[in-house]
């Protein structure tokens, strides 16, 4: 059997695969493709348009005739069923015309199958560019070399994965970036070809990171800006297909509490409001934990009247400390991760509820002290205070180290837990950069 | 490489700070009665000086270890140098951390078992060490950031209850301080941490003259530590305490702070820089060991091993009476290790230097 007749007989039930026969340069061709990935009548206009510009009497010259089709696309080599199947699925469609049997891989006029460039849905531009990224790996390239409008941006694009191959790209300014870090992350990168990349988890396994680390290993953004700043940092962009945003290599500590975006404040404010975003870390990693501590382990390093009337807030309260910021830091996280997923119009009846439940009906039934809701509402606000989602889970995460350290040993356990949290932060590299480093852009010209 | 002369500074002035404020102040106000500043200012410029020659000697040798150096000449001379203060590194661990288990359940967690304390104190700095030198240095840095400004607040609020009439006499005509027991185990606080420097190269690299001129910064805190229980309370009080600085800070009292007692956090700080100062200590040993024994060992068990043996040789410490004297012992091995080092390395890389001038 032809391999065109095979590859028809394998889609015979396939509603999405098209075959149709059609005269093309005066020769009876074949095409297919998908319909869901193609827009096939422009596509085919397209192509009886570019054969029309050549205006040649193709029943006179067949020669002539070949030429011009052989320029439509280019020839696959050696056509076998893998081959055009993987030119089909990635969106391409195929000629085929007989006598010599030939085989073109045609880039045809795509259905648009992507939202178009929109605001960002995760991080609120206050001042600055709107646009954000998107799923499309072409886009986000125009919208990266937009902001960044310099000859030295490069781009590597890599095609990784056998069963669904999938684009990746890799981009950084030649005389910015660090050679090493470079050199790394593209060795990787080959030598993981074949490695599937459909989730975050499944890049950094193939970058060669070690998977239970809490410290993220690249900083996610959707802004351009960002980016763009990065890269002038040396530091080197990962776009994919499908994900509708940057992944910055290395990540490091400056990524939880500074913003290229802040520089469009006045420099004072932009000072201000780092400092604020770093009193918000230590508000999460503290609070809870001196809460405990203080009540249960140290309360002798209060004022007396404070000691007291937290010790009267407390009064009913049928168990310890650490249970009773335990409880309600599980149901705070709780709210988190469901208000996360919910539709638009649910979400504000949980906050509803949970505010009024949390707020009111836990201390009035006195199950928790009031001061408690007090610290624990500081603590959910400080930890929203820092930049980017993926930088709040692990602070989210560290101040249960401090809460459980503190409701052993009071104020030493917190500040223990502090010291672990530093050398934890401390030890974190990313190809030998440490996670605690602070680039500087290397033509700076602004300061701060 | 990158010059990392601000890690190291500021390392060492952290682990410096948690010795200077504990036992080093009872020292110094029992060694003499008068014009304290005089025993601080001699064992300061004993310090300063065996820091220029180590790391005179150090610079000497192009970014060497101090292990490198002595094997390099011959394994008896390492064994002579290193024995020593492989010793005196691991009994000074040992006391350390039960040292200031025992302040901490005296001041602030009494109900808290000692072995608990000691198992946290050496948990974290046991994990530190097994990190590596480099993240300790930055894991310094990053508490530096964090603990400094409280214990900057705390110190200059300490000067609160202060009565400047205390500062006299200024002058003490009698050296009798320089036999006085307690002025050799003050050396705790003077010599007690340094001797890092050796080893800390070729990972963390450093300027000789950075390191020097950044240790000067550490006079002030030496003075305060001595000077702020003696203004507060006057001579004849203040040496009846048992911790004098901390019974001066205890009494500041801030009005508008919802906290009663910052002692606490002062001291609670220094102890996480103790906490570093161990770290560094049990760093070095296990730099020593790793030479000693099969490479096959990975460097976490040596670590787990090492933070055993050092919990083990704590707990067993009878009691308080017991570590003092074993302070005192130290103090003497403090002695012999902290002169013979600096001078050998000294002398070593002239010689080295004087045979390459040959050569050449």
């Amino acid at each position: 059997m032809r391999l065109a007749d095979r590859i028809c007989n394998r889609f015979e039930h396939d509603g999405d695969f098209i075959i149709e026969e059609h005269i093309l340069a005066g020769r009876p061709v074949r095409i297919m493709g998908f319909k869901s990935l193609i827009n096939l009548p422009k596509t085919w206009a397209n192509l009886q348009s570019r054969v029309r510009e050549a205006s040649l009497d193709f029943s006179r010259d067949p020669d002539s005739a070949l030429i011009v089709l052989n320029r439509l696309g280019h020839r696959i080599s050696e056509p076998d069923e893998a081959a055009l199947l993987a030119v089909m699925t990635a969106g391409d469609l195929i000629i085929f015309y007989e006598d010599p049997d030939t085989y073109l891989d045609v880039v045809p006029i795509p259905v648009t199958l992507t939202r178009s460039i929109e605001q960002p849905l995760n991080e609120n531009v206050l001042q600055g560019s709107a646009s954000a990224f998107n799923d499309d790996l072409a886009t986000n390239f125009g919208l990266l070399k937009k902001e960044l409008n310099s000859a030295s941006l490069c781009t590597k694009v890599y095609l990784s994965g056998n069963h669904s191959p999938r684009k990746l790209a890799l981009l950084y300014l030649e005389d910015q970036v660090e050679p090493n870090l470079l050199h790394e992350v593209t060795e990787r990168l080959e030598a993981n070809k074949n490695r599937d990349l459909y989730n975050l988890q499944r890049i950094c396994k193939a970058l060669g990171f070690q998977p239970w680390k809490a410290v993220p290993k690249f900083y996610t953004t959707e802004l351009p800006m960002e980016a763009a700043h990065a890269l002038r940092q040396g530091r080197i962009v990962l776009f994919m297909d499908r994900f509708p945003f940057a992944m910055i290599l290395p990540a490091l500590v400056g990524d939880i509490f500074m913003m290229e975006n802040d520089r469009n404040y006045p420099i004072l404010f932009m000072y201000l409001i780092r400092g604020l975003r770093i009193a918000g870390i230590m508000i999460n990693l503290i609070m809870p934990g001196l809460y405990v501590a203080l009540v249960s382990v140290n309360p002798e390093v209060l004022r007396i009247e404070l000691a007291l009337s937290i010790a009267e807030s407390r009064s009913g309260v049928p168990y310890p400390a650490f249970v009773e910021t335990l409880l309600l830091l599980v149901v705070l996280e709780l709210i988190i991760v469901a208000s996360v997923r919910l539709p638009k119009s649910i979400g504000p009846t949980l906050t509803v509820v949970g505010g009024i439940i949390l707020g009111q009906a836990v201390v009035e039934a006195k199950l928790v002290s009031s001061l408690l809701i007090i610290i624990l509402a500081a603590t959910t606000i400080a930890n929203s205070a820092v930049v980017g989602f993926q930088n709040s889970l692990p602070i989210r995460l560290f101040k249960y180290l401090t809460l459980i350290l503190a409701s052993l040993f009071g104020v030493l356990g917190i500040l223990s837990g502090l010291v672990i949290i530093c050398a934890y932060l401390a030890s974190a590299t990313t190809y030998g950069i440490p996670y605690l480093y602070f680039i500087k852009p290397k033509d700076d010209s602004h300061d701060g | 490489m990158m010059d990392k002369s601000l890690q190291v500074v500021l390392v060492h002035i952290l682990i410096h700070i948690g010795l200077i404020f504990f036992i080093f102040p009872t020292n110094i106000i029992d060694t003499t009665t008068a014009a304290h500043w005089i025993p601080i200012l001699l064992g300061f410029l004993f310090h300063w000086i065996l820091i220029s020659l180590y790391t005179k000697g150090l610079s000497l040798f192009e970014s060497q270890n101090l292990l490198d150096i002595y094997i390099q000449f011959s394994k008896p001379v390492a064994v002579i140098f290193l024995l020593p203060l492989f010793i005196y590194t691991f009994m000074v661990t040992s006391v350390t951390i039960r040292a200031y288990a025992e302040t901490i359940s005296l001041v602030f967690l009494s109900d808290t078992p000692l072995w608990a304390i000691m198992l946290l104190t050496l948990l974290i700095s046991g994990y530190i060490t097994s990190l590596g030198v480099q993240a300790l240095f930055r894991t310094g840095m990053l508490m530096a950031l964090i603990f400094f400004p409280l214990i900057a607040f705390v110190l200059c609020m300490s000067f609160q209850n202060v009565d400047w009439h205390y500062i006299f006499p200024l002058w003490n005509r009698h050296f009798s301080f320089l036999t006085n027991p307690d002025y050799l185990e003050s050396s705790f606080a003077f010599f007690g941490g340094f001797m890092y420097l050796g080893f800390i190269q070729p990972k963390v690299l450093f300027k000789r003259k950075k390191i020097i001129w950044g240790s000067l910064l550490l006079l002030p805190f030496f003075l305060m530590a001595v000077y702020i229980p003696l203004l507060t309370f006057g001579e004849e009080t203040a040496s009846q305490y048992h911790f004098p600085f901390i019974v001066a800070v205890d009494t500041i009292d801030i009005t508008w702070l919802m906290f009663d007692r910052i002692t606490m956090f002062f001291l609670l700080c220094t102890v996480t820089f103790v906490m570093l100062f161990t770290a560094l200590t049990a760093w070095i040993n296990v730099e020593i060991l790793r030479r000693c024994i099969p490479k096959s060992i990975r460097t976490s068990y040596i670590v787990i091993g090492l933070s055993l043996l050092t919990f083990i040789m704590g707990i067993n410490i009878p009691d308080w009476r017991d570590v003092e004297l074993l302070f005192g012992l130290n103090a003497w091995m403090r002695l012999y290790v902290y002169l013979t080092i600096p001078s050998s390395i000294f002398i070593l890389g002239w010689i080295s230097r004087r045979k390459e001038a040959a050569a050449a």
